[in-house]
């Protein structure tokens, strides 16, 4: 080759430099506001903004030591929990009933994905004014639980659906050839290959339950879930840690969805 | 046959979805230690026989006994019998071992003995050394065998395989062919083997049945089935034969008869059962039992000139027209003297008698 060969010229080039630019202010758009929060968090001043004063962890300790705060972070997971294994539960019944063929099946199918179309301020007010209805008095076990299955169910179901549907018939008449009775077929071979998309269904709807604001808040009286009780307090007074607290949140949400995700993966190669 | 010989007895079963018949009137018996096929074309209603021998579905009509019990009121786990899924589903989420061990744990065996029968099957199927392995780190041949173990380890009183080798490549095939032969000749079970390639049940069958649009065609030993079709489907779908369209003309000794063909052609073949005197009958000639000898050979046979030859690798195929007219195909061996036969030369064909079949249907 002589060495003033031409050098090709990349007709990509500044389409590519575009992108480049394009996808670092994407990236900058979507987490600046968390590097911010992050950042406020360690503030050393009484008022949350900037310039930035220099740095402390009071406030995450004032987080730790507030029993507003822990009070609501135990309701939300009480009532997260609860609503997860409900909601996962029915959702997983009636993925198991649907794979024998029902009549009606897509019209039902459909009936149940169409509450995820509702707005969320819609479904507050609905549950607000059938509670009134009802005189149901609003309470954590109550109504909160209730909204928060309604709200979660129709998601954990279409997680799941999928997984129980795609489920390899073929083992289950293997099974039972081999002399399991149908429960034992459950037993042994369902429920042992169903289970980590059962639990990554029900890591799901937890944190569906524990994000959950609007029609909490409708409905929530005087049981505060970590989303209201933040609510409250930037309406309501000056909060200083309020940045550390929402740090706090976002890192147990994220683990809870990463494990999800992790969870759902492994589902997935296994089935 | 002696009652007490017979391992299936299938009676009169069918089978309808809606107005289709998936299996009509079908009836056999199948002999205990014996290797027997279902064979015949997709949707022919063999694998829903097996699995109505298996309790997977239910007949409409009829009734079928394993060692001489009725067993339709029987759920799969209920039944004598062990099947081979065709594609294994083996259980995804347990190794090897307890993959073999499924159905001994189900019965609530006990754990001592379920373990030395476990280790016995495994190395019955040469896989002693795989129980710890996980299922998907098992090539697809070691999957087969797992499969086998699965099933024979309950000692069933008979083993349904449903086409569990169609996936896989030819080498492995035939080895599993082997394998499965051997299992079954040294173990001395009786075996009901789902097919659609002839090749296959006729290397493996001790007898096979041929099935069609949900209809019994013959039941016979791959030798009967192949030299002695006894219909124009079983004699189509069974390997590669001339069919000649001809007219009986007469009866002859021995069982034989006279037919004659189309541009003249007189062919004597064994005479159709059914003592059909007159009509049309078909006459089935195979490609190999068709002769072909260099023009120069001595005065046997007819004349007839090469129109075609296919190179096959081991054989040769050569489509001959007769001096009348007709249209012949014989295959022959790679090897002299035919090998030098080529498209235009002059030939003769030549068979005996016994080779032909005259069918009437």
């Amino acid at each position: 080759m002589s060495a003033a060969a031409p050098r090709a010229r990349d007709p990509y080039r500044w389409w590519r430099t575009g992108l480049f630019l394009y996808t670092g202010l994407f990236l900058t758009f979507l987490y600046l506001p968390l590097i911010v929060i992050l950042l406020l968090s360690f503030n050393d001043s009484t008022s949350t903004g900037f310039p930035l004063q220099g740095a402390t962890t009071k406030w995450y300790a004032q987080v730790l030591d507030s029993a507003d705060l822990i009070a609501a972070f135990a309701n939300s997971l009480a009532v997260g929990a609860t609503a997860a294994v409900i909601s996962t539960s029915l959702a997983l019944l009636l993925a198991l009933g649907f794979r024998h063929g029902v009549r009606g099946q897509s019209l039902v199918l459909n009936l149940i994905l169409l509450p995820v179309l509702l707005p969320g301020i819609v479904g507050g007010i609905v549950l607000l004014i059938f509670f009134g209805y009802m005189e149901i008095r609003s309470d954590l076990w109550t109504t909160v639980l209730v909204a928060h299955v309604n709200y979660v169910l129709p998601f954990a179901f279409l997680t799941l659906y999928p997984r129980v549907h795609g489920f390899d018939r073929t083992l289950e008449e293997a099974a039972m050839d081999l002399g399991a009775t149908p429960l034992k077929v459950f037993r042994h071979v369902v429920w042992p290959m169903l289970m980590p998309a059962v639990v990554a269904t029900a890591l799901f709807a937890f944190t569906l339950s524990f994000d959950e604001f609007i029609r909490t808040v409708f409905v929530s009286g005087h049981d505060r879930t970590i989303p209201v009780l933040f609510w409250l307090l930037v309406v309501d007074e000056i909060a200083p840690h309020l940045p550390a607290m929402a740090v706090v949140i976002i890192l147990v949400s994220t683990a809870l969805s990463l494990a999800a995700f992790a969870i759902g993966r492994r589902a997935d190669r296994s089935t | 046959m002696a009652a007490e010989a017979v391992a299936v007895s299938i009676r009169k079963v069918g089978k309808r979805f809606g107005n289709v018949a998936a299996l009509d009137d079908v009836s056999l018996d199948i002999r205990r230690g014996e290797f027997f096929s279902l064979l015949g074309p997709s949707g022919c209603g063999k694998t829903t026989l097996l699995r109505s021998i298996g309790g997977f579905e239910a007949p409409t009509e009829g009734d079928i006994l394993i060692e001489g019990r009725s067993v339709l009121h029987l759920a799969p786990y209920e039944r004598p019998t062990n099947m081979i899924f065709q594609h294994l589903a083996l259980f995804p989420h347990l190794g090897v071992r307890e993959n073999v061990g499924f159905g001994l744990r189900m019965k609530g065996a006990d754990r001592a003995a379920s373990a030395r029968r476990v280790e016995e099957a495994l190395r019955l199927v040469r896989l002693e050394d795989y129980g710890e392995r996980r299922v998907d780190q098992l090539s697809g041949g070691q999957r087969q065998r797992v499969a086998m173990a699965r099933a024979l380890v309950n000692d069933p009183a008979v083993l349904l395989l449903d086409e569990p080798l169609g996936a896989l490549d030819l080498q492995l095939r035939l080895q599993m062919q082997e394998e499965l032969r051997r299992l079954q000749r040294q173990l001395g079970a009786t075996f009901v083997f789902v097919t659609h390639d002839q090749g296959e049940a006729m290397a493996m069958s001790d007898r096979i049945a041929v099935m069609n649009a949900g209809r019994l065609q013959q039941v016979g030993t791959p030798a009967e089935i192949y030299e002695r079709p006894a219909n124009r489907f079983v004699a189509t779908f069974v390997g590669h034969a001339n069919m000649i369209e001809a007219r009986l003309t007469g009866r002859a000794a021995e069982g034989l008869a006279e037919a004659e063909g189309p541009a003249g052609l007189r062919l004597r073949g064994i005479a159709p059962p059914h003592g059909a005197t007159d009509g049309g009958v078909l006459a089935v000639l195979r490609y190999e039992k068709l002769r072909i000898l260099p023009h120069g050979a001595d005065g046997e046979g007819i004349g007839a000139t090469v129109v075609e030859k296919t190179y096959m690798g081991s054989s040769l195929r050569f489509a001959c027209r007769t001096g009348a007219g007709a249209t012949m195909t014989a295959d022959t061996p790679n090897a002299m003297p035919q090998r030098d036969i080529g498209e235009g030369d002059m030939v003769r064909l030549a068979w005996s008698p016994e080779d032909v079949v005259l069918l009437t249907d």
